[in-house]
């Protein structure tokens, strides 16, 4: 068998923005334009996971962690973004045509229920994972969930309409 | 894989030799011969070790450079490199190298003399545990399965049967190989009987790395857990252009069967990752839960101990207040498990309800949990059929399964009763009785007509069913209760919506709260939601030597 694959740098993809580049193994400081800051990231039973920088400890939170995607609450701020090795960051640009997210569609009813609230008009800019409208079912508010990005073209329900399964609700065309 | 061997003078031999199979040994990837400076090699000259080591420089050739920029140029690694990945390293030792395709007469031409007939196969330790692997090779005629590839792996499959030891399948083929004709038919039959006779036996897995077309996705299908990669994996039945021909129906492979669409929408597909590094890495992971046989108990982690945490009272507040409000179970989950260990299977799929594996006090136990934040919670026929397969695996493998419930019941609608949602639920019905493994139950809030009594009840065989004081336990919720019992009243009330709220509250006083059911013994006991973590590890922990004898039989019948 060959070598074991093994890497000198990890790159940072966040879902918005550039892309960071790391040098493996970590240092325990960070270099913001040409100077270099002591910071040390610890995690302990007491006080979870925080960023130690001069005595002071500001606490992170990983809201969700998957397999090299993650969810970062820092400083009441959420940053979502995917580890990836040298071998799969080229990979992802070879294959950026297929990674595109879905440009514009419908989004639609998931179960039989009653709209009970719309939160967006027609023209209103919204990005995936915002809430478009609730759709009350089984006696219980459930949110509705744009996975899409982009501007209301359309609105096809309104507060006290009734839907069907897979009754649309709004279209959705990406910028 | 035995990786070279070192020819050297007698003199020293013995030196080198405890050299040679020290475990981490450097591995070269280019030839037989490593020529080290200051180490002298020495030639054998002899006929018999000059045609062995000739044969052996043959099979370095299945991972040259050329074939590896085939496979990275298509987003993929080679099955060399997978393997690499995989396996701790050094372990691997393939068997079958050397057996070449089948060559009869009737192999129509078009058949490679190649090595090992485009598969790998062998066994290994991962995690310092034996496992068996077979890995199709792409570049040797499109990974197409012929008789002898076949047979490699069915002797794979066989011997980790005996051994009691999990087989992983890494799959990349073309499907049958055409010009061999029924001999690659009868070589998945072959394969498909195997899965079969292994299923509950040993845990087999499908990590699906490129095309799987035709007959072949019915190995995955067979096996347990079915790992994909996005955007260079797929499987169907029948390929896109079939579809065209016969349908006139155009599709792209990512719409008809691509890794999103199995992950999300058949549930084929358990886990699916961006690409093969991450894959395989989650596979390590989700292997460390896993027993080797169904003999065996899920491997423990050292016990960071009960009072390792205290009293945890984010638990209190996760459950809203209104009874209308969805929250994420997985919160939940996330504090009563030890930290950083739950491991979603099929998180994309049915999404009402959440399966995984995860360590309480360094033990294996699979969770099912109702998930309030999508579709209510509900039970249809998808969420039916992920949590029966769930279920029946952690039982066939003895992983103690936890119970969070929060559901107000089965989906209504012609949609889901003409689909045969009374067939589906029946199945998680089943797969709940039948499970003999410790049965842990906490009710978090709704626990209503039939979905509570599926959803691990104490009449189903639930070793310990807790509820928090949120919980919810009737026939049916207040508003629907009170709009039947009460019609007529209503009805003829002048103010119907006040008489109607005055009655749903005392319906919830009197009826659908967890006291009654404490004090009538249908669940043990009403719990501090803040303690879940440390009932739930001594529940566990009198359950460790639970053992239910059932008659025989050659197997029940679950409703499929």
């Amino acid at each position: 068998m060959g070598e074991r694959i093994r890497y000198r740098k990890l790159y940072v993809l966040p879902t918005r923005g550039r892309s960071h580049q790391f040098s493996l193994p970590l240092k325990e400081s960070i270099r913001i334009g040409k100077r270099d800051y002591p910071i040390q990231l610890k995690n302990d039973e007491r006080f979870g996971t925080y960023v130690l920088w001069k005595n002071r400890k500001y606490p992170v939170e990983v809201v969700r962690s998957g397999q090299n995607s993650y969810e970062i609450l820092f400083n009441d701020i959420t940053y979502n973004f995917t580890v990836e090795t040298p071998f799969s960051y080229r990979r992802r640009r070879t294959l950026t045509k297929a990674i595109q997210s879905p440009l514009s569609g419908e989004i639609k009813a998931p179960m039989p229920g009653k709209i009970t609230e719309v939160l967006v008009k027609e023209g209103d800019t919204i990005s995936s994972g915002d809430t478009i409208a609730v759709l009350e079912a089984m006696k219980m508010e459930n949110e509705i969930i744009s996975a899409i990005s982009g501007t209301i073209a359309r609105l096809y329900v309104k507060q006290g309409s009734t839907v069907m399964k897979d009754d649309p609700i709004a279209a959705v065309v990406s910028d | 894989m035995v990786e070279k061997y070192h020819l050297f003078s007698q003199t020293n031999f013995y030196l080198w030799f405890s050299a040679v199979t020290a475990p981490d040994m450097p591995v070269s990837a280019g030839g037989i011969l490593n020529l080290r400076s200051g180490r002298q090699y020495m030639e054998i000259e002899g006929k018999s070790f000059r045609a062995f080591r000739e044969r052996e420089s043959r099979l370095k050739e299945r991972d040259g450079k050329k074939e590896r920029e085939k496979q990275h140029k298509r987003g993929k690694l080679t099955a060399t490199e997978r393997i690499d990945l995989l396996f701790d390293s050094g372990t691997f030792e393939e068997i079958d190298a050397f057996v070449t395709p089948c060559n009869s007469e009737a192999d129509f031409g078009k058949v490679d003399k190649v090595y090992g007939d485009g598969v790998i196969a062998g066994h290994g330790k991962i995690g310092n545990r034996l496992m068996f692997c077979y890995a199709q090779d792409f570049n040797v005629m499109g990974g197409s399965l012929g008789a002898v590839h076949a047979g490699k792996i069915a002797k794979t499959q066989e011997m980790a049967l005996k051994m009691g030891a999990p087989v992983i399948g890494l799959i990349d083929s073309g499907g049958a190989r055409i010009q061999e004709g029924i001999a690659s038919l009868s070589g998945y039959g072959r394969i498909f009987h195997n899965n079969i006779s292994s299923s509950g036996i040993i845990p087999q897995i499908s990590v699906i790395m490129g095309p799987a077309a035709g007959g072949a996705v019915y190995s995955p299908a067979l096996t347990d857990f079915v790992f994909m990669t996005s955007h260079t994996s797929y499987m169907f039945v029948t390929g896109p252009n079939v579809v065209r021909e016969v349908l006139n129906e155009e599709v792209s492979f990512a719409d008809l069967g691509g890794a999103e669409v199995h992950a999300q929408k058949s549930g084929v597909a358990h886990m699916i990752y961006d690409d093969e590094e991450n894959t395989i890495l989650a596979l390590k992971k989700f292997l460390s839960y896993l027993p080797l046989n169904n003999i065996e108990d899920p491997p423990a982690l050292p016990s960071p101990g009960p009072g390792s945490r205290g009293a945890d009272n984010r638990l209190r507040e996760i459950v809203p207040d209104d009874p209308n409000k969805g929250y994420d179970v997985k919160e939940v989950i996330r504090h009563i498990v030890d930290s950083d260990s739950f491991f979603e299977t099929s998180a994309l799929f049915a999404p009402n309800i959440v399966t995984g594996f995860s360590r309480l006090n360094g033990r294996t136990i699979g969770i099912v949990a109702n998930q309030p934040k999508v579709l209510a919670g509900v039970l249809d026929i998808d969420s039916s059929d992920k949590g029966a397969r769930f279920i029946r695996f952690c039982d066939a493998f003895n992983i103690p399964i936890l119970t969070l419930e929060d559901v107000p019941g089965f989906l209504p609608g012609i949609d889901q009763e003409h689909m045969g949602i009374i067939r589906h639920g029946a199945k998680m019905l089943y797969a709940y009785s039948e499970a003999t493994v410790p049965k842990v139950t906490v009710i978090l809030r709704k626990a209503y007509g039939g979905a509570y009594i599926v959803m691990n009840s104490k009449s189903l065989g639930g070793d310990f069913n807790y509820a928090w004081p949120t919980a919810e336990i009737a026939v049916m919720g207040p508003d629907g209760a009170v709009a039947i019992l009460y019609r007529r009243e209503l009805e003829s009330a002048e103010d119907p919506a006040a008489l109607k709220n005055e009655l749903v509250q005392r319906y919830r006083e009197r009826v659908a709260n967890p006291f009654i059911a404490d004090e009538k013994g249908y669940i043990d006991e009403v719990i501090d939601p803040a303690v879940t973590r440390q009932k739930v590890i001594s529940a566990f922990d009198a359950l460790r030597n639970k053992c239910v004898k059932a008659p025989e039989r050659k197997h029940g019948n679950i409703p499929l």
